[in-house]
């Protein structure tokens, strides 16, 4: 488990280092993304950008402009060129709502997804079976920014059910939290629900032609039994493996949706950042994504070996 | 017989599919007395495990149509509710499946296992003492340190404790009929015998009645008191053992009969011609290290497979390498191969050094040397047609090309018994027998000087086994083929082998002309390996118990 962990540390660091470098190349390479041009505004005097460059360092030589920039990263002095605010004090602002909103619909996508799965599998060929696939095509079919459209549409704008946008803090009102939330996780959850069920679905079908079933029905243990302890477990790994990438790529920001929703998380900041150009709170921002990324991938890993006994942490493949 | 335990009678199942209805068993009836050995006896698809499966009511199969009887005292097993069967699988029927590999769930812990089988049955019995109870279990069946072992996950297990724990769960409710569907398959010849000789054991002492199903006479010998013998769902033949080993009625029980590799009835050696060799393996090492460490890793330990082997492979003949699994017969013929870097040591192909030789260095000589492998299912890309999988050894090494390449392939697949007109079918069309065909093909599209045959037909019928080894050897006297023959079974390599090498622990033990070897035998190990060959002869396997019981 030490060998593991170590492991693990390194290669995060390794990761973040890596995505960061080539954040911050991308950014200079582009074109018109000098920070001094556009903070300048428009009609700017040479002398104004001039005096801008210097002020902030942007004639400095890149490696030199990097490591300044990931100090105050990880200080927590980053002031975004747009609006001069602290970069990380924006972030943390947002981490409620984007955590909010993340947890309610994993836990909405884990419930459904699965319990669609486990009855489409045990009921396959049935009606219930192709009702579930159905429901669960249409869900992966549908792009999410139409979904939400259509919810803020007939749910809020005609039916007046919902709130429209906007976050309430889970502290503040807790009902109101859960109101305005409600439909951002609906339409985050619908997708993977159809997705999680079907993986889960084919998974039970493949375990159920397995040995060690048959053995299982042969000692007389219920149909019941049979396919929970048997059954189920062995075909939860891809699903932990797909649950771990979602859920940590999402706590990166759910771009779109809280794009749409108004749901003043990280995902908001990103799109704002992106709108801008405005470097240190992207570079700031996909830190914060890459380390759930790579933290969800390892916790992944605990899970399988739990999971599949035959799995060892620590041990190298060859 | 008014003592029947079990009583099969007109039994069918029939499934229906695209191409009309099969009848995968057509009207079997029998009776099963306690504390006897039944065996029933077939190829693949003759029915023999429907049969098994019909009685405890695990056919799955939505387009299976089940008639007939099966009665279990009182009890009318065919047509009972799921309730009904669930209280007599495991309970009264216990079933023991072929392979032992993927009959345990590999997530749980083996006692566990065994325990959930008591417990599903007498709920009243608490998680420890059920643990606790599954443990003697293992230890009853032979698991050494069983309480320790009962903790462990079945991938921790050999083959042969695999099958003991299987065993030891069929055992765990002291049911009334042990069914054994093809028990030792999977097993070597070695742990084959151990595991015969347990169910002998537990047939004596516990009087529990068992039918064993198998593919292979040799193995009914050894322990069964009458036989059946099944072919396309009917039985042909059945008769107490001397009846039908030694005066049988049906010309398809003589076949199989005839099918069974003797160890005492070799072929006789065909003159040894003046050795040339053309593979010399000299103090050959393969070790696979075992590396740990925080970050940077280092070697703690090494397995050590291939320990320092010296061979020669002399043009023209078979050599034989025998040794059960583990042994490091793969790792040795894979490395003289050249398809695993030799840790050590020497390989001289044709006088040629190749040990060290890159990729590119090798590509000419892969011509050269083929193999072919165990499995016939597992070793062709279900995906592609025949005659893509027989050509591309020919496309890749730029021999033949469209409808050259096409006649070729066809030409192969008339030389191993195939007709021209498979070129477009898939390997799952074949039977296991075909599919090794086209492995063989496959082997021999580049006209190969040496061909290393891995257990070439262990995963095979008794009966397809005779043909297939009858193949390899006209195909050696037609090309001129050198091969080098691995198996676990000393039986069936005297049967093919002009000289025999003895691998065990990554050494070889003993080597010699193949009669010599198996006759009088030195090593102690290869002693044991000859003595687990099954005897398809019933007098002489019991005069052989005899003896073995009195040692």
């Amino acid at each position: 488990m030490a060998r593991f962990v170590v492991r693990r540390l390194v290669g995060m660091v390794a990761v973040l280092f890596a995505v960061s470098v080539l954040t911050f190349l991308i950014f200079n390479v582009v074109p018109g993304s000098d920070p001094a041009v556009r903070m300048a505004g428009k009609n700017a005097t040479p002398r104004l950008i001039e005096s801008i460059t210097e002020e902030w360092g942007f004639d400095e030589s890149l490696p030199q402009q990097y490591l300044k920039m990931m100090e105050k990263v990880f200080s927590g002095d980053l002031i975004s060129y747009e609006g001069r605010e602290n970069v990380d004090e924006r972030i943390v602002e947002g981490i409620p709502a984007t955590v909010s909103l993340c947890i309610g619909a994993a836990v909405l996508w884990m419930f459904f997804g699965l319990l669609f799965g486990y009855l489409s599998a045990v009921r396959a060929g049935g009606w219930l079976d192709r009702g579930l696939t159905v429901f669960a095509v249409a869900g992966i079919s549908m792009p999410t920014f139409l979904l939400a459209a259509l919810f803020l549409n007939y749910l809020t704008y005609k039916a007046e059910i919902f709130p429209s946008s906007g976050y309430v803090g889970l502290t503040e009102n807790p009902l109101e939290w859960a109101e305005h939330l409600i439909l951002p996780w609906m339409t985050l959850a619908i997708l993977n629900i159809g997705f999680y069920s079907r993986v889960l679905r084919s998974n039970m079908l493949d375990a159920m032609g397995e040995d060690y079933v048959r053995t299982a029905r042969a000692k007389g243990l219920s149909e019941r039994r049979v396919m929970t302890r048997h059954v189920t477990r062995n075909s939860l790994i891809p699903i932990v493996t797909l649950f771990g990438l979602d859920f940590g790529a999402l706590l990166g920001g759910a771009i779109v949706i809280e794009g749409i929703f108004d749901v003043e998380g990280v995902g908001l900041y990103a799109y704002e950042a992106l709108k801008n150009f405005d470097l240190p709170p992207i570079m700031a921002i996909v830190l914060f994504g890459a380390f759930f990324v790579v933290l969800f991938n390892a916790l992944v890993d605990i899970a399988y070996a739990w999971l599949d006994p035959r799995i060892r942490l620590g041990s190298s493949a060859r | 017989m008014s003592e029947a335990l079990l009583a099969v009678e007109g039994l069918r199942v029939a499934f229906a599919t695209e191409g009309g209805t099969v009848r995968a068993v057509d009207g079997v009836s029998f009776e099963l007395a306690a504390g006897e050995v039944l065996a029933i006896v077939g190829e693949s698809g003759s029915g023999k495990s429907a049969t098994a499966q019909a009685i405890l009511g695990l056919n799955r199969s939505p387009n299976a149509r089940i008639e007939g009887s099966a009665r279990l005292g009182e009890v009318e097993l065919i047509g009972a509710s799921e309730e009904q069967l669930r209280e007599v699988r495991g309970a009264r029927v216990a079933m023991v499946f072929q392979d032992p590999m993927t009959s345990f769930n590999p997530v749980y812990r083996v006692g566990d296992q065994i325990a959930e089988a008591i417990r599903a049955h007498r709920p009243q019995v608490g998680r420890a003492e059920a643990r606790r109870r599954a443990a003697e279990l293992l230890g009853s069946v032979g698991i050494p340190d069983a309480e320790r072992r009962a903790a462990a996950y079945p991938h921790e297990f050999s083959g042969g404790m695999r099958q003991r724990a299987m065993i030891a769960m069929a055992l765990a409710l002291d049911p009334e009929v042990l069914i054994a569907d093809e028990p030792t398959t999977a097993l070597d010849v070695t742990i084959q015998a151990q595991i015969l000789e347990l169910l002998a054991h537990l047939n004596r002492e516990r009087n529990l009645a068992t039918i064993l199903i198998t593919h292979d006479l040799g193995v009914v010998a050894e322990v069964a008191d009458r036989v059946l013998v099944m072919h396309e769902g009917r039985i042909v033949e059945r008769g107490t053992l001397e009846q039908v080993f030694y005066s049988p009625r049906d010309p398809y029980t003589r076949k199989l009969l005839d099918a069974v590799v003797r160890l005492d009835q070799a072929p006789p050696l065909r003159p040894p011609r003046a050795p040339e060799p053309l593979l010399e393996l000299t103090d050959l090492v393969k070790h696979f290290p075992l590396r740990r460490g925080l970050l940077f890793e280092r070697e703690v330990d090494r397995v050590r497979a291939v320990d320092g082997v010296s061979l020669t492979v002399n043009h023209g003949e078979t050599l034989g390498l025998v040794g059960e699994s583990g042994c490091g017969k793969t790792t040795l013929s894979r490395t003289a191969l050249g398809l695993l870097e030799p840790t050590s040591g020497s390989v001289r192909f044709e006088g040629r050094e190749i040990a060290g030789l890159s990729r590119r260095e090798m590509r000419p000589l892969r011509r050269e040397m083929q193999i072919v492998f165990q499995d016939p299912f597992a070793s062709l890309n279900p995906r592609k047609r025949i005659g893509q999988i027989v050509g591309e050894p020919l496309r890749l090494q730029g021999v033949a090309k469209g409808g050259e390449l096409r006649g070729q392939v066809r030409e192969l697949l008339g030389r191993v018994g195939l007709r021209p007109e498979h070129y477009d079918r898939f390997p799952h069309e074949f039977s296991g027998g075909q599919r090794q065909r086209i492995g063989i093909a496959r082997a021999l599209a580049l006209r190969p000087k040496l061909v290393v045959a891995d257990e070439p037909v262990s995963a095979l019928d008794v009966s397809i086994r005779a043909q297939i080894l009858e193949l390899l050897a006209e195909l050696q006297e037609e090309l001129g083929l050198t091969y080098v023959f691995v198996a676990h079974d000393i039986g069936v390599v005297r049967h093919v082998s002009d000289r025999i090498a003895v691998m065990h622990g990554g050494k070889i033990v003993e080597q010699g002309p193949a009669d010599e070897v198996c006759e009088r035998p030195r090593d102690p190990y290869t002693r044991e390996l000859l003595a687990a060959v099954p005897i398809p002869d019933p007098r002489e396997a019991r005069a052989r118990r005899q003896t073995v019981g009195s040692d």
